[in-house]
């Protein structure tokens, strides 16, 4: 099994709800209500924003998707976020990315490295956005954003229909302006439509920004070696403490 | 045997944040709907394990939001500290959602019966009769978790691939050190609050053959792929 697997094995069958299953109760979620006031979520608090943009599979870059980023900073140089299909309520989880520096990314192997992309075209060419946010009040962290990479693994692929999170993880490329990572139209429009927003205009006020003096050799390793990657599942010899299961 | 400890991390690379980014951070914060992010309602704390090493062993704060009632979707931390860094992530399905998977998709997913019928799998912070309502169903339901940061190695970036990890299936598994350490900072006690659990049951068809990857290992392979050619579809120059 593995994560460039064309289509899952079978679709879970059900009433097409997504992802399939009873309605919560009224008593559950008085339940968790009650519970949820008594424990603190210190490291969901730490999200501190909304970003909007678009990712491909890097094994079949023709794959490209509307990505929702709950952002935490960790430190100036490194950030974690939570992936969603949306920004509503009841959106998918589809998976985490790790942003950090160009600088830090320097510091890794090159074996690491091919795994990360660059963020600059992103974030110049406007598909990378914080929904409702006045662009002036993010100038100054957007140029330091343009320096950096990530590295987003997606664990539910939802534009392919499944109705569970099925399979190997995914790893997710970004776009850019050559040809295999260019942001189909009707997926561009789609999201501009929903936010009433203009990418093109957010890159027209972006063109002061600067790029980066020099971006990592080895991502984006789609653009420069024609590849992408898979995650196979194998079976493996375990070490155990004790019997298993 | 012990467990390394991973309770105190080393920190991550990097400059500490720049004030000027922590105010706009704050700011958009205040403007933006958090929609997904303000159904996360629990807090989880249990144990995994890597697919292919049960030796390497990670304390997993789960933080989680219900799809439905059959589903949730989880957060995992290695802590529930204001730094914690976000390692994975947990899916859990009740059996009968389990049962529709293909066998090879079973294959990823672990049972919760023995991590909440012993006491290792709590929700801090809340009391034991109130855990135990939901508990009950979390006893029959099934997860898959991936974790991308592997902590445990003293890793201070998220290196290498995602690992299928495991849970605990069985006493004689877990590490004492680990256990008495979160004991401690929790204030809890496993084995007690396993007595209160007794009754609870785990799926109602047993303990599917094919999860817990078969009683085999499982671990995740990297391998380069060809890119597939573009439709030829125009697009806009962006």
């Amino acid at each position: 099994m593995a994560s460039s697997d064309k289509t899952p094995d079978q679709m879970p069958p059900g009433d097409g709800s997504l992802p399939p299953g009873k309605g919560m109760t009224i008593t559950q979620s008085m339940v968790d209500k009650g519970a949820e006031m008594m424990q603190s979520f210190k490291p969901i608090k730490q999200m501190s924003q909304h970003v909007c943009s678009f990712a491909c599979y890097s094994h079949d870059m023709s794959r490209q998707i509307e990505t929702h980023h709950y952002v935490s900073r960790l430190n100036n140089d490194f950030l974690q976020c939570a992936v969603y299909d949306s920004d509503h309520p009841n959106a998918r989880l589809i998976g985490v990315e790790y942003i950090i520096s160009g600088r830090i990314l320097e510091t890794l192997l090159p074996e690491e490295q091919k795994l990360w992309h660059s963020h600059a075209h992103e974030i110049t060419s406007g598909l990378w956005t914080n929904p409702r946010v006045p662009e002036m009040i993010n100038s100054g962290e957007l140029q330091d954003l343009v320096n950096t990479y990530g590295k987003f693994w997606c664990t539910w692929q939802t534009d392919r229909g499944d109705r569970l999170p099925l399979g190997a993880p995914a790893l997710m490329m970004s776009p850019q302006e050559a040809e295999l990572g260019i942001i189909k139209i009707d997926l561009l429009k789609n999201r501009d439509d929903k936010y009433r927003m203009s990418t093109d205009a957010l890159k027209k006020s972006r063109a002061s920004l600067k790029m980066p003096e020099s971006m990592n050799r080895m991502a984006d390793y789609w653009k420069h070696a024609g590849k992408g990657f898979a995650i196979d599942i194998k079976e493996a010899q375990i070490k155990t403490t004790a019997p298993f299961p | 045997m012990e467990g390394k400890n991973i309770s105190t991390h080393p920190d991550i690379p990097g400059e500490e944040t720049h004030t000027g980014t922590a105010l706009v951070e704050t700011a958009t914060a205040a403007i933006q709907g958090f929609g997904p992010i303000n159904k996360i309602h629990q807090h989880l704390c249990a144990f995994h394990f890597y697919g292919h090493d049960m030796t390497r062993q990670v304390e997993a704060h789960h933080f989680c939001a219900h799809q439905n009632d059959e589903m949730r979707q989880c957060l995992i931390y290695d802590s529930p500290e204001k730094d914690a860094r976000l390692i994975g992530l947990e899916y859990i399905v009740s059996e009968n959602l389990f049962m529709t998977l293909p066998d090879e998709e079973k294959r990823m997913w672990h049972s919760h019966e023995y991590e909440v019928k012993s006491g290792v799998l709590f929700m801090p912070g809340i009391p034991g009769p109130i855990q135990r309502q939901d508990l009950d169903k979390v006893a029959k339901t099934y997860g898959k978790v991936f974790h991308f940061w592997q902590v445990d190695k003293g890793d201070d970036l998220p290196l290498g691939i995602p690992q299928v990890m495991m849970a605990l299936t069985r006493d004689g598994q877990l590490y004492n050190n680990l256990k008495q350490d979160v004991e401690t900072r929790f204030h809890v006690c496993f084995d007690s609050e396993s007595e209160n659990r007794k009754s609870m049951t785990g799926p109602v068809h047993g303990i599917h053959p094919m999860a817990n990857a078969g009683g085999k290992g499982i671990k995740t392979v990297l391998r380069e792929t060809d890119c597939e050619p573009v439709d030829s579809v125009p697009r806009v120059f962006v």
